[in-house]
C-alpha cells in the first residue's frame, strides 16, 4: 500500500483482482486471442507461424466476403428500419397519450423477449409456409413473403423492436415531462413541442437503441439460418457456421470472417456507448414527475387497433403457432380437433427419452453458467468499481469484450483455442466446453448488474465497517455482498434463462451426442419431427422464462422488504 | 478499551499530498483525554482529509498519528495500521447505516468485531440505544427512521464499543436547522456525560463553538489557529480566521504621522500597532447603537431583516462601502443614519507589510 495514495482495504480486493484477471483471461481473452492468431497465422494449429497474413488477405479479397458482409449489413439496416417504423410511433403514442389498455400492450410487447428468435422463426414458418396454419385457416398463402429478404427483416424486427419501444417510451416520457412541458409554457403547441424539443432530445436514445437492434440482428443465427438458407441468402454468421461445420472445414476462413463480424458489432457497440455517454438526457435529475398524458380523442380506435395488430404479430401468432404445433398429433393432419392431443408432451417427457435428457443437460448447464458467470461478474465488478490501479481499465474492457462477440464467434474462438493438438488437457468434447462458451457470451450481464449495484453503494458503508473493526474481507462479506446480492441473483437468473436455450454455440461446440434444448429443437426440425421440436420449445419457454420471471418477482419483493433504499439520508 | 494514556490523539508533522498537490502540511495537534477537538474550516480546507487520516481511511505521506499512546500511522517507520486495527468510533456525514441490518444489528456490529459474547453484546446495545433515546426502535430498519433518528443510531454505533476516540464527520450537516440546533445540545450533553474524547469536523462555527473544548481552524491545509472557543472569539490569530468566523467587519487601516484612520477616509481609529498599514477587526459583538460608548462611528442603514431575536441591520460606514452588521432591538429604515459606539479596546489589529 503506497502512502498517500491508497486507502486501507485495498489489500482485501487483491485476491478478487487476481481471481478476476485469471477468470477473464481463460474465459474471454483466450478465445478472442486465438481468433486473431489463426486469422493471421493460418497454420498455427500445426505449430507453425508460416504464411502470415496470406489467408487473411485471401479471405478479405474473396468475393464471398463482400457478399456475406453486404448481406449482413443489408439485413441489419433493413431490420433496423422496420423496427424503427414499428417502435418509434408506438413509443411516442404510449408515452404522450392516454392509450387504453396501455399496461396490457406493455406486457404483450415483453413476450418477444421470452421467445428465442429461432423458435419464433420456426413458428412463423409453421404459420406462413404453403399449407401452413394461415392457409389452412384463411386460404391465404404468404410463403413468398416469409422466404424472402424483406420477410427475414420483418421477422427479425418483430423480435427486436420491443427493445426500442421500451427504451423510447421511457425517454419520451421523461423528456416530455421535463422539457417539452417547459416548451409549452413558453408557447409551443403540443406538436411543435414534440418536434422541436422531445424528438431532438430523444435522438441519441433512438439512435442508441437502434444500434442495439443492429447488433442483435447481425449476431443472430437462428432466423437467417432457418429462413435465409432456403433462398440462398447467407450472412456472416451463417457463413462462419458453414466454414466450421461443413466439409471442407476452413478454420482460418471462419476466424477471418469472425474478425469482420466482430468489427461490425464492435463499431455498433462503441458508437452506441459514445452516443449514450455523450448526451444521455435521461440521467439528468432523478425525481419522477407526474406526467399528465393527453387524451387521444377521435384517434382512440385507430391507435388501439395499431397496438393490437403489432402486439398480435409480435406475440400472439408465434405463441399460438408453437402451441398448435405442439398439440397436433401429426403436422400433416392439420388443425382439426381430432388431430389434437397431448401425445407430444407425453413422448417428450418420457423417462429416458432424448428430450428429457436434453432438458436436463440445459438446466444443469444453465444453472452452472449462472453460478460461474454471476460470481466472476460480481468479483470483476468489485475489482473494477472499488479497486485501484492500471488493472481496472484492462478488466473493465475485457469483461465488456463479449458484448462485441456474437455466439458464433465465441464458439469459433473456443474451437480454435481448445483444439490445439499440443494441449495436454482440454475441456473439448466434454460438457465443460459449453460452460466456458456460455460464460463468455453472458458475462457482460452480471458485470453490468453488479456494477450498477456497487456504484449505488456509498463508500462510507464499507468505511464504517472498517472503522468498526472489520477487515476488508469481512467488510465485503458482511456489508457489500448482502447489499448487492439481489442484483447479482437477478442477473444470474437472466443468465440461466438465456444460457439454457442458447443455439449456435451449442450446435458448434457441444460434444458428439450431447444435446441441449436448442440443439434438440433444431435437430427435430431438420428431421421433420416439428411437433416434438415445438413441444420442447413450449416447455423451454415455460421453464426458462416463466419460472425465472416468477423468481425475479419474488426476489424484488424480498429485497424491497430487506434492504430498501441503499442511501440512508 | 479506555486507555490510561493522557493524550487521546497526538499528531506530529502530518503531511498529505497526492503527487505535487499538497492537501495537508505541518499538522501538529494534541488532544487531552476527555476533551472534544473541533476541526473547523471551509469546504476544501483539508479538515475531512485530516479526519480520514486519523480514521485510517487515508494514509499520510509523512508524519505520525498516535491514538491513546499507540502509533497507528508513521509511514517513515513503516507503520500503517488499517482502520479496523485502530479501535475507533466514527459518525459519518451520510450516517452510513447498513440498510440490510436492523438498528440493533447496526449498533452491535463493532462489538461483534471485538468478539464479545452475545449476552454482553445485547446488554451494551440496549444501553447505547437508551443513551441516544432510541431504546424502543431496536428492531426497525434504518430506512424506517427519520433523519434525526438515523443520526442517533449512527452515534450509538460509534460509542457502543467505548472507543478511546470518537470521530464525527460533519454529523449534523444533513439535518434541517431546527433539528440541528436541538442535536447540538443533546450531543454536547452526551459527550460530557460519557467523557468522550472526540474529534469533530464541521464547517459551522456555531456547532464548533458550542461543542468543542478546543477548536483548530483549518485553512489551506494547515492549522490557522488552535484555541479554546472563548479565546478564538476574543483573539483571532489572523484576519483570515476572523473573516471565516464572521466575527465582524475587517477595516483596511493606514497610519500616517502616528494617527490610524480607515483607509481612504479621515475616520480615526485610535492608537494601533507600530506599522504603516493593517487590517482591523471591528467585532460585531462590541458594537452598540447610540452614543454611549467611548468611541463612535456613523453608519447608513442599507437593509433590514426581521428576526425572531430582533432586527438584523445591514449598514455601511458613512462615506465608505465597508459593511457592518448589527442586531438591533429597534427597526430602522434604509437610508437612515445611525450612530454606533464601540470600545477601542475591542479592536483587533493585524499589521500588514507595506
Amino acid at each position: 500500500m503506497a502512502a498517500g495514495t491508497a486507502a486501507a482495504g485495498s489489500q482485501g480486493s487483491r485476491t478478487f483482482l487476481w481471481v478476476s484477471v485469471l477468470g477473464l483471461l481463460l474465459v474471454v481473452a483466450l478465445p478472442a486471442l486465438f481468433i486473431v492468431l489463426v486469422a493471421i497465422f493460418p497454420r498455427i494449429g500445426s505449430g507453425s507461424l508460416a504464411a502470415p497474413f496470406v489467408h487473411l488477405i485471401d479471405t478479405l479479397a474473396d468475393p464471398d466476403l463482400a457478399r456475406l458482409g453486404g448481406n449482413t449489413l443489408l439485413m441489419g439496416a433493413g431490420t433496423v428500419s422496420v423496427a424503427a417504423l414499428l417502435a418509434v410511433p408506438l413509443a411516442a403514442l404510449r408515452a404522450l397519450f392516454r392509450v387504453p389498455g396501455a399496461l396490457l400492450w406493455d406486457v404483450l410487447m415483453l413476450v418477444p423477449f421470452m421467445i428465442p428468435p429461432y423458435i419464433a422463426a420456426l413458428s412463423w414458418i409453421m404459420t406462413l409456409q404453403p399449407r401452413g396454419y394461415m392457409e389452412q385457416l384463411t386460404g391465404v398463402n404468404l410463403g413468398w413473403l416469409l422466404f424472402s429478404v424483406p420477410g427475414i427483416m420483418i421477422l427479425m424486427a418483430l423480435n427486436t423492436f420491443p427493445v426500442v419501444y421500451f427504451i423510447l417510451s421511457r425517454t419520451f416520457e421523461t423528456v416530455g415531462a421535463r422539457y417539452s412541458d417547459v416548451g409549452r409554457v413558453f408557447g409551443a403547441g403540443p406538436w411543435r413541442a414534440f418536434a422541436r424539443i422531445t424528438l431532438p432530445l430523444a435522438t441519441p436514445g433512438i439512435a442508441a437503441s437502434l444500434l442495439l437492434v443492429f447488433a442483435m440482428t447481425i449476431e443472430e443465427y437462428g432466423t437467417p439460418a432457418a429462413l435465409g438458407r432456403r433462398i440462398g441468402f447467407e450472412v456472416l454468421v451463417t457463413g462462419i457456421e458453414n466454414r466450421v461445420s461443413e466439409w471442407p472445414i476452413d478454420l482460418p476462413g471462419a476466424a477471418t470472417l469472425s474478425l469482420v463480424l466482430v468489427t461490425m458489432a464492435l463499431a455498433a457497440f462503441v458508437l452506441q456507448r459514445w452516443l449514450l455517454s455523450r448526451r444521455d438526457f435521461r440521467i439528468i435529475g432523478g425525481k419522477p414527475q407526474m406526467i399528465v398524458k393527453r387524451p387521444l380523442g377521435g384517434w382512440t380506435v385507430p391507435v388501439v387497433l395499431l397496438f393490437a395488430l403489432v402486439s398480435s404479430l409480435a406475440t400472439l401468432i408465434p405463441v399460438l403457432a408453437i402451441l398448435a404445433s405442439a398439440l397436433c398429433r401429426t403436422i400433416s393432419g392439420g388443425l382439426r380437433p381430432a388431430n389434437m392431443g397431448l401425445d407430444n408432451f407425453a413422448a417428450l417427457l418420457d423417462a429416458g427419452g432424448s428430450g428429457l435428457t436434453a432438458l436436463g443437460h440445459s438446466l444443469a448447464l444453465g444453472g452452472g453458467t449462472a453460478v460461474v458467470a454471476g460470481l466472476l461478474g460480481a468479483i470483476t465488478a468489485y475489482a473494477v468499481v472499488k479497486g485501484r490501479g492500471r488493472m481496472r481499465g484492462f478488466l473493465d474492457g475485457l469483461s465488456l469484450t463479449p458484448n462485441a462477440m456474437p455466439g458464433v464467434v465465441v464458439a469459433v474462438g473456443i474451437i480454435l483455442a481448445w483444439n490445439q493438438p499440443w494441449l495436454p488437457l482440454s475441456p473439448y468434447n466434454t460438457p465443460l466446453i459449453l460452460l466456458l462458451a456460455y460464460t463468455c457470451i453472458l458475462l457482460p450481464q452480471p458485470v453490468r448488474y453488479a456494477n450498477a449495484a456497487l456504484s449505488q453503494l456509498g463508500d462510507n458503508l464499507e468505511a464504517a465497517a472498517q472503522v468498526s473493526g472489520a477487515g476488508a474481507n469481512r467488510a465485503f462479506l458482511r456489508i457489500v455482498l448482502p447489499l448487492i446480492a439481489p442484483s447479482i441473483l437477478t442477473s444470474m437468473i437472466l443468465v440461466f434463462a438465456v444460457a439454457s436455450r442458447e443455439l449456435v454455440a451449442s450446435l458448434l461446440v457441444a460434444p458428439i451426442g450431447f444435446e441441449t434444448i436448442a440443439v434438440y429443437i433444431w435437430r427435430q426440425f431438420d428431421q421433420g419431427s416439428v411437433g416434438m421440436g415445438m413441444t420442447m420449445a413450449f416447455c423451454a419457454i415455460v421453464i426458462t422464462t416463466l419460472i425465472p420471471l416468477a423468481l425475479i418477482a419474488v426476489l424484488r419483493r424480498l429485497s424491497r422488504q430487506g434492504a430498501p433504499g441503499l442511501h440512508p439520508a | 478499551m479506555i486507555s490510561a494514556h493522557p493524550l487521546a490523539l497526538s499528531l506530529r508533522g502530518l503531511r498529505m499530498a497526492y503527487g505535487d498537490q499538497v492537501v495537508l502540511d505541518g499538522i501538529d495537534l494534541d488532544l487531552p483525554k476527555g476533551q472534544v477537538l473541533a476541526l473547523l474550516g471551509a469546504s476544501g480546507s483539508g479538515k475531512t482529509t485530516l479526519l480520514r487520516l486519523v480514521a485510517g481511511l487515508l494514509m499520510p505521506t509523512a508524519g505520525t498519528v498516535e491514538i491513546a499512546g499507540q502509533t497507528v500511522a508513521a509511514p517513515e517507520r513503516g507503520v500503517v495500521l488499517p482502520p479496523e486495527k485502530r479501535g475507533l468510533g466514527m459518525v459519518f456525514q451520510d450516517y452510513a447505516l447498513w440498510p440490510h441490518l436492523s438498528v440493533a444489528r447496526n449498533v452491535a456490529f463493532p462489538l461483534e468485531m471485538q468478539r464479545l459474547p452475545a449476552a454482553e453484546r445485547a446488554a451494551r446495545v440496549t444501553q447505547a440505544l437508551a443513551r441516544v433515546g432510541l431504546g424502543d426502535l431496536a428492531d426497525r430498519r434504518p430506512s424506517e427512521l427519520s433523519g434525526g433518528q438515523q443520526q442517533r443510531v449512527a452515534i450509538a454505533r460509534a460509542i457502543v464499543g467505548a472507543p478511546p476516540l470518537v470521530l464525527f464527520d460533519e454529523p449534523l450537516s444533513n439535518l434541517d436547522r431546527e433539528l440541528r440546533e436541538g442535536m447540538v445540545e443533546d450531543l454536547a450533553a452526551l459527550v460530557a456525560n460519557l467523557e468522550l474524547s472526540a474529534v469533530y469536523v464541521t464547517h459551522d462555527h456555531a456547532e464548533a463553538l458550542a461543542l468543542a473544548d478546543r477548536i483548530a481552524v483549518i485553512h489551506r491545509g494547515g492549522i490557522a489557529q488552535l484555541a479554546s472557543p472563548a479565546e478564538l472569539i476574543d483573539r483571532p490569530a489572523s484576519a483570515a480566521v476572523a473573516e471565516f468566523l464572521r466575527l465582524g467587519t475587517l477595516l483596511p487601516a493606514r497610519c500616517s504621522d502616528g494617527e490610524w484612520v480607515i483607509k481612504g477616509t479621515d475616520i480615526a481609529l485610535g492608537p494601533g500597532p507600530d506599522a504603516a498599514a493593517a487590517q482591523v477587526l471591528l467585532p460585531e459583538r462590541s458594537l452598540a447603537p447610540g452614543t454611549h460608548g467611548p468611541a463612535q462611528l456613523r453608519a447608513e442603514v442599507r437593509s433590514m431583516q426581521v428576526r425572531n431575536t430582533g432586527f438584523a441591520l445591514s449598514l455601511t460606514i458613512a462615506g465608505t462601502d465597508l459593511p457592518v452588521r448589527l442586531l438591533s432591538a429597534h427597526p430602522a429604515r434604509p437610508g437612515e443614519m445611525l450612530a454606533l459606539s464601540y470600545s477601542p479596546d475591542a479592536l483587533r489589529w493585524f499589521p500588514q507589510a507595506g
